[in-house]
């Protein structure tokens, strides 16, 4: 019987020389990827952590039983029923943002194990697909339970089958990165950029502030997953090498576009719930502490290794670290009922927070929660009160990101209009009109919410939008957790009065 | 003839879309701005609507503005620092 280290090398080299068709056919370039290279340049192809298909599900049964295990002890709804309730609603967010999108990964994986270009590549990616069906049935089993206590967590399943801005926009990301992608690109998007960099904001950073809120099985949840995603993502680093021998523009390209956009979505996802909806003595960093800490330095330190530049809008990125997820949060907050879930306003004493860790720029986002105080001070809390604080007119989006125009900061809003064959378009950022105009034909036919609205494919008027077109219902679309309720602001009327 | 834009207000944090007519006067189309995003930016009667890095006349007509659809606009205070 062969011991491991003979099986692993036969089990993963596996590719020979074809005779009754070109290798071209085999790996067509549009599906297989750029550059197209004969296997004879990717033989060398080398994952750094191997294993074989009986170790994988040995690994998998037993991390699988530990989440369960969880699950059964603390994972129970009483138990999440003592969650804080801006926590709670971090878990919508993610709830409805995780599973499905990592069902595409399934996708995206599926075409690597397919038209990777050399055997061990694809064998790497069919694990990588496993993990990723994994990953999205753990969160919805899990979420699952939740839905007959609060129907705001259908939205685990139901969210990315809607119009709703969000999921416009997430599937906008998501279908580029992983479900359209061909196998190069994939590599490169998925398993190294977003793999590599912006997992950890969810897998480690989520997990830190899930055990500081006593969130326990989100804590194993996330961190189960990150143990399949360290070993998937290292996909990337082979085909990375590969590729700089022949097309380094190319590469730097792919790295500094999926970089920005990877920063666009998770910069929301998880600058939200953690500078917004984790209660203030749970927070152990800021969320530009953590990007600075956990994704910067390391995503700098590897783009070094393989002489690689810092992307040209590094300067932008920096600044956007300030302000970019405040701008989208106070937004968001005026028309939270376009969400699925709740919001709550910043007490006195985070605001006091976020302007130490936020100097630059707190003074402009400071005056816009103390526009919105005022307006539930003039109406007074209360449910029947949630519109009279909430915006009226359509907000805009990105043409690029389908994001909410919110680039820049408020004393500067950064969108740009583009005029191209005829259209208008309108970008929140320099980066994502690069990215637009680095591949027209691929964006150019997409409409935003907003030339949807005036289209007449979706309506004009809030109601109407929110029920038939975002598929919300007035149990479900987002509201105050408090309903304007703060102790705090009552304290500062009577006080005032 | 409505003239969909794409306004922003210093000290908003996210563009509106403002529906314009032809007729009507570029201050009323910066009240109604400064309306739409009333929620997050207190009102500021001392403001200039900006466009294609100019200021416009307060008292001209949206056409003879000469703008267009999904254009933007800015309104920010006269005396920015």
């Amino acid at each position: 019987m062969l011991s491991r280290e003979e099986w692993l090398p036969l089990a993963r080299k596996l590719d020979w020389d074809y005779t009754y068709v070109r290798e071209d056919e085999v790996f067509p370039p549009v599906i297989s990827g750029h550059p197209w290279l004969p296997h004879a340049e990717w033989k060398d192809w080398e994952e750094s952590f191997k294993t074989s298909y009986r170790e994988y599900v040995d690994n998998q049964y037993e991390k699988d039983l530990a989440v369960y295990a969880v699950r059964d002890a603390v994972g129970r709804l009483e138990n999440i029923q003592k969650l804080a309730a801006p926590w709670l609603n971090s878990l919508k967010v993610h709830a409805a943002a995780l599973p499905l999108a990592e069902f595409t990964g399934v996708i995206g994986s599926l075409r690597g194990a397919r038209f990777g270009r050399d055997s061990a590549w694809r064998t790497m990616s069919t694990f990588g697909a496993l993990d990723e069906y994994r990953h999205t049935q753990i969160p919805l089993l899990l979420f699952h339970q939740l839905v007959r206590w609060d129907s705001q967590f259908d939205w685990a399943h139901k969210f990315y089958h809607t119009n709703n801005w969000f999921a416009i926009a997430a599937r906008h990301f998501f279908d580029e990165l992983t479900l359209g992608q061909n196998a190069i690109e994939f590599a490169i998007g998925t398993n190294f950029v977003l793999e590599t960099g912006f997992t950890n904001l969810q897998f480690v950073g989520l997990a830190s502030l899930a055990r500081e809120s006593s969130d326990h099985m989100f804590e194993r949840m996330v961190t189960s997953i990150q143990t399949d995603e360290a070993r998937h993502a290292q996909i990337g680093h082979p085909v990375l090498e590969v590729l700089m021998k022949h097309d380094a523009e190319y590469v730097q390209y792919l790295l500094d576009k999926w970089f920005w956009r990877s920063w666009r979505t998770f910069s929301i996802l998880t600058g939200v719930s953690i500078d917004y909806l984790t209660a203030l003595d749970q927070r152990p960093y800021s969320f530009k502490e953590f990007m600075e800490e956990w994704i910067i330095d390391q995503y700098l330190r590897t783009l070094d290794e393989f002489g690689l530049k810092k992307p040209w809008y590094w300067n932008i990125f920096e600044d956007e670290l300030d302000i970019y997820h405040h701008m989208i949060y106070a937004s968001a907050y005026t028309y939270r009922a376009t969400l699925w879930f709740d919001f709550v306003i910043p007490s006195p004493a985070e605001r006091k927070w976020l302007r130490q860790k936020y100097p630059k720029y707190w003074d402009d986002m400071d005056a816009v929660w103390e526009q919105v105080i005022e307006r539930w001070r003039t109406t007074g809390p209360g449910a029947a009160n949630e519109f009279a604080v909430h915006g009226t007119a359509l907000p805009t989006f990105c043409d690029l990101c389908q994001l909410p125009l919110s680039g820049g900061s408020p004393r500067k809003n950064t969108a740009n209009v583009l005029a191209q064959d005829g259209r208008k378009y309108i970008f929140c950022s320099e980066p994502c009109r690069w990215i637009f105009l680095r591949e027209p034909e691929r964006y150019a036919n997409h409409q935003d919410l907003v030339k949807r609205v005036l289209s007449g494919e979706a309506p004009a008027e809030l109601p109407k939008l929110l029920t038939e077109y975002f598929r919300l219902t007035p149990d479900t679309w987002g509201k105050d957790v408090y309903h304007g309720a703060y102790d705090w602001l009552e304290a500062k009327k009577t006080s005032v009065a | 003839m409505p003239i969909p834009l794409y306004g922003f207000l210093e000290g908003d944090t996210l563009g509106l879309l403002v529906i314009a007519e032809d007729a009507q006067t570029v201050l009323e189309l910066t009240r109604k701005l400064q309306e739409a995003a009333n929620i997050r930016v207190a009102r500021n009667e001392d403001v200039e609507l900006l466009y294609n890095g100019k200021t416009l006349d307060p008292e001209l007509t949206i056409a003879q503005a000469g703008l267009q659809a999904l254009d933007r606009f800015d309104v920010i205070s006269r005396h920015r620092v």
